[in-house]
């Protein structure tokens, strides 16, 4: 077991380290002698874009989870993507394996490459279109981190290569954009809200919990049809049907929801704690998937991990965790299931209040749920079992760090942390960790690193 | 005991017979009104952008001094003609300064001369009032610490046994972190007195990038507390707020414990009023979409508000004309009676911060006129005040010494623009009647900042808190105005910041009058 909040250095499972490192050197550079500083500065670059798209996630309007998901799952292919076609004989494409994707554009044969810089011009470019919506103090950190990564990365290389290089940085994430385009996901109006919306009248359907205006139509309904990424389809890990709505205080429907106002009024310190950590509220903070990216860059930073597995391994997270909201929106709304919140005033107590604002979508099945155990099941997958680790990810209320011996124990808190945040049924949280499970044995199939 | 009495007559104000309110005329005097004052910059100024108004030639109409952003400030004296259409001459003062977001007006040194607090990104700066509209820089003599801050927010009172007044500089983001502005707000300033000069500046921590600062007495407790609007864009587990500034004591946030409930909004203004007629200011805070408008929810020993927007129509979440589906933008937020109906309407600059496309890029103004049943009805497109420039602060005001209130907005990189209260609505009809009303106490705090003015007619009472700040980095200070409705006469009486009451006082609408401490009301 491995704690990176005791500054261990990280062993890859598997035997990877060594190869990575020789792939490392060799892919990396355009001349060998200065291979590890190139590698360090690709690293640095990746590191740098990734931490400012989590930052701008919670800057941005429209980035609520679901949002925010596929923006990673689109960065990561295209990061590595634009490392894969300079380096086949050590990674394999994701062309066959990601849904619909095609080859970017190749590298001129013979000419000379800077990776690192490819990475920075893909990776800038990328970041801007994908948050083209966020406001002004974003696009001013985005032109300004872009002006000193490209900077950083082009010191001292021969200004063909630089120029050559950036070019097919920016084609490769043209490619990748241009392709995003169709996803059912790339327009995001009125902040993901419908603008016309019929809501189920039936008892037991979600109704609006909140008087903000946007929130009385639930958040993005057609999400669950979104192209997938590894997984075939949104429907394929569809989840059993929640307990059915009743009024009879001995029903399963009612029994979950006493059980959500009983934990509600006995709650303890540190179940009001883990509800606050996790709550990872859209527009507030970095919602649950930059969470789980945050983990990652910790991890990251702490180990020093080498560059292309950081490349994998926000690949991997990403894909899973795009896959994860579509699958849980598919399963949202097939059920359309009542919030807590909705139930308990009515046949409980008027008055509760809840620890977590309450999302504007339906509560079946829980998404933070469903996202955590596909995260936990990918990087239990690159970093091994029992991999313990301290998430000192900023929260809005300042909550200190957290430590967790492996990413499971990470995931079904989170998971629970929605309980005693009195926003989610037990049920939801139990089948959503099944289904994420389901989710990330796709993202986990992917063949990359050779 | 307020609160049983005000129950009683809530919304009992004898005014119009019919329940739909009279939609005031505005005209658009702003291409004749000799006003050319455009608040300019990028990234640093996209807050802020206010103007003041006062009375600084002596004439007793209000003279405006607009923000100018990168620009110099300038100083427009008003030679409107009573009634006539607005007219302004841009004037040099000694105040022109560049980088200026907003300015307030208040009497720091208690000469009966209006003085200038300019806030600035970069030092601000207090500006003596000399009289005959000139300004020189007081920052030393005073002993006033500017600070070099990205500062756009104000609000004044006088602490019991003081002089000279206590000031809250509310301050935004460290501009010097333009790359990663994040979680970078500086500290708001508290600059209490030390007789005749100000004490080293407190910081009041934790501060939250704040736009908009409100001393107000909540609870009536006589010792008006500090609410702070914050913009929960960049702050790092911040909340509005509100501190006890109590005398001698240091300042202190009201906590979970006193009932003051965590509320994250991207907080730009406030207004403050008594709509509901209860007897307690009532408080309307502009944000991005959805604005909030808080009374107390419960017995006013807790520090508990409830958000009434929504069920109020009150919320003015999104344009309500024109083609831009997207959620608003709101700054400078005013309650007034613009139709002089006895019910205090709502006024409401709104513009995109810059090119955020989620938001509505063409954001008309809201003119939110509040209805018999305390909602309000928008009617900013019919009233003539809707534009959709990119607006910040602004003040609504008599501005030609008619007894109507005029409106006044500032619009980023844009120049600011005037409408004219026409005195009728929109079907030709004449509005209801009004009162202008000045506060006048002998020693410090001469314009009795603090004090309640109260207006009695038959069975019900509208009441005003005399405050200096709030809104969007723009204050006015000179006549209070009050709707009559249909009534040709009212009593007004004032409570002054000491608590002491004086008698009521009979008076005739449709005049201006000054109201001096214990003594009767005396026409202008």
């Amino acid at each position: 077991m491995t704690d990176i909040s005791a500054g261990h250095s990280r062993i890859p499972p598997k035997g990877r380290s060594s190869m990575i490192g020789i792939v490392l050197a060799m892919a990396l550079t355009a001349c060998p002698a200065m291979a590890n500083t190139r590698a360090d500065l690709a690293t640095q670059a990746l590191q740098s874009w990734y931490r400012l798209m989590v930052e701008l996630v919670r800057h941005t309007p429209t980035y609520s989870p679901p949002v925010a998901s596929r923006a990673f799952a689109y960065l990561g292919i295209g990061a590595y993507q634009a490392l894969e076609t300079g380096d086949p004989d050590h990674m394999t494409s994701l062309v066959g394996q990601i849904k619909t994707l095609t080859a970017p554009p190749a590298r001129e044969p013979g000419a000379v490459y800077d990776d690192a810089v490819i990475l920075q011009a893909e990776l800038a470019m990328s970041a801007h279109f994908l948050f083209s919506n966020t406001g002004p103090s974003g696009q001013g950190a985005m032109a300004a981190r872009e002006r000193k990564l490209a900077a950083l990365v082009a010191e001292g290389l021969p200004q063909d290569v630089v120029d050559r290089s950036v070019t097919f940085g920016q084609a490769v994430a043209a490619h990748i954009l241009d392709w995003s385009k169709d996803d059912g996901g790339a327009v995001v109006d009125n902040m993901g809200f419908p603008r016309e919306y019929q809501l189920n009248p039936a008892p037991g359907h979600w109704k609006p919990t909140s008087t903000v205006v946007q929130q009385q139509f639930p958040l993005l309904p057609n999400w669950g049809t979104n192209r997938t990424f590894a997984m075939p389809a949104g429907s394929t890990c569809d989840l059993p049907p929640p307990p059915a709505y009743s009024t009879d205080p001995t029903s399963e429907f009612m029994k979950q929801a006493q059980e959500v106002y009983d934990v509600s009024k006995t709650e303890t310190e540190e179940q009001h704690a883990i509800a606050r950590f996790w709550a990872d509220d859209a527009m507030l903070s970095m919602t649950p998937p930059g969470h789980w990216m945050a983990i990652l860059d910790q991890i990251n930073t702490r180990d020093q991990v080498p560059l292309l597995q950081q490349v994998d391994s926000s690949l991997r997270l990403g894909v899973a965790l795009g896959d994860a909201f579509i699958g849980c929106w598919y399963v949202k709304y097939e059920y359309d299931y009542i919030r807590p919140i909705t139930v308990i005033r009515a046949a409980i107590d008027p008055n509760w209040q809840t620890v977590v604002n309450t999302p504007p979508f339906p509560e079946y099945a829980s998404g933070h749920s469903v996202q955590s155990a596909a995260a936990a099941a990918v990087l239990t997958q690159v970093f091994g079992e029992n991999f313990a680790f301290t998430d000192g990810a900023p929260t809005p209320d300042g909550l200190p760090p957290r430590k967790f011996h492996d990413f499971w124990q990470a995931a079904n808190e989170a998971g629970m942390s929605r309980l005693y945040g009195g926003i989610h049924f037990r049920y939801a949280i139990e089948q959503g960790l099944e289904q994420g499970k389901c989710i990330a044995a796709y993202a986990n199939k992917l063949v990359t690193l050779k | 005991m307020i609160r049983a009495f005000t129950l009683l007559l809530l919304f009992a104000c004898p005014v119009r017979a019919d329940d739909v309110p009279a939609i005031p005329k505005f005209f658009d005097e702003t291409a004749s009104s000799g006003v050319a004052s455009n608040y300019k910059g990028e990234w640093d100024f996209m807050v802020g952008g206010g103007v003041a108004a006062f009375d600084c030639s002596g004439d007793r109409k209000p003279d405006l001094y607009f923000a100018g952003g990168t620009t110099p400030s300038t100083l427009y004296v008003n030679d409107s003609v009573k009634g006539g259409a607005l007219h302004f001459v841009a004037t040099p003062s000694g105040a022109e300064i560049d980088r200026v977001t907003g300015a307030y007006p208040l009497d720091v040194d208690g000469d009966s001369i209006l003085d200038l607090i300019v806030l600035r990104s970069g030092e601000n700066v207090m500006m003596k009032g000399l009289g005959n509209c000139k300004f020189a820089r007081a920052n030393a003599d005073w002993g006033f610490d500017g600070g070099d801050g990205w500062s756009t927010s104000f609000a004044a009172t006088w602490e019991k046994g003081q002089v000279w007044p206590t000031l809250a500089v509310g301050n935004y983001i460290d501009r010097a972190q333009e790359d990663d502005p994040w979680g970078h707000c500086t500290y708001n300033w508290l600059h209490r007195p030390d007789g005749h000069k100000f004490m080293a500046p407190l910081a009041l921590t934790p501060s939250f990038c704040t736009l908009s600062l409100l001393f107000t007495d909540w609870n009536r407790s006589g010792t008006p507390s500090l609410r702070v609007s914050n913009d929960r864009e960049y702050y790092l587990g911040g909340t509005e707020q509100m501190w006890h500034v109590d005398p001698g004591q240091p300042p202190k946030p009201y906590s979970l414990e006193e009932g003051w409930k965590p509320l994250k909004i991207w907080g730009m203004g406030i207004a403050s009023t008594d709509f509901n007629d209860d007897g307690y200011p009532d408080y309307f805070l502009t944000s991005m979409a959805d604005n909030k408008l808080q009374v107390l929810a419960g017995k006013p020993d807790m520090a508990t508000f409830k958000d009434v927007a929504y069920p109020n129509h009150a919320i003015a979440q999104r344009p309500y004309f024109g083609s831009d589906p997207n959620p608003s933008t709101a700054w400078h937020a005013e309650f007034q009676d613009v139709n002089n109906d006895g019910r205090q309407d709502l006024f409401v600059a709104k513009g995109n911060v810059a090119a955020m496309p989620d938001f509505a890029m063409k954001d008309p103004n809201n003119l939110m006129l509040m209805q018999a049943d305390g909602t309000f009805m928008e009617a900013g497109d019919k009233a003539g005040v809707g534009s959709v420039k990119e607006a910040r602060g602004g003040a609504v005001i008599d501005l030609n010494d008619d007894g109507q209130m005029d409106i006044v907005v500032v619009n980023r990189n844009e120049g600011a623009e005037l409408w004219r209260n026409s005195g009728a609505d929109t079907t030709g009809a004449t509005l209801d009647h009004w009162l202008q009303l000045a506060l006048h106490e002998p020693g410090a705090n001469r314009d009795a900042i603090g004090a309640w003015i109260e207006v009695r007619l038959g069975a019900g009472v509208q009441r005003r808190e005399i405050t200096s700040g709030g809104g969007h980095a723009s204050g006015q200070l000179g006549w209070w105005h009050s709707g009559l409705g249909t009534a040709m006469s009212a009593e007004v009486r004032v409570i002054w910041p000491d608590g002491t009451a004086d008698d009521w006082a009979p008076v005739q609408a449709d005049q201006f009058y000054d109201l001096n401490r214990g003594a009767t009301p005396a026409l202008r």
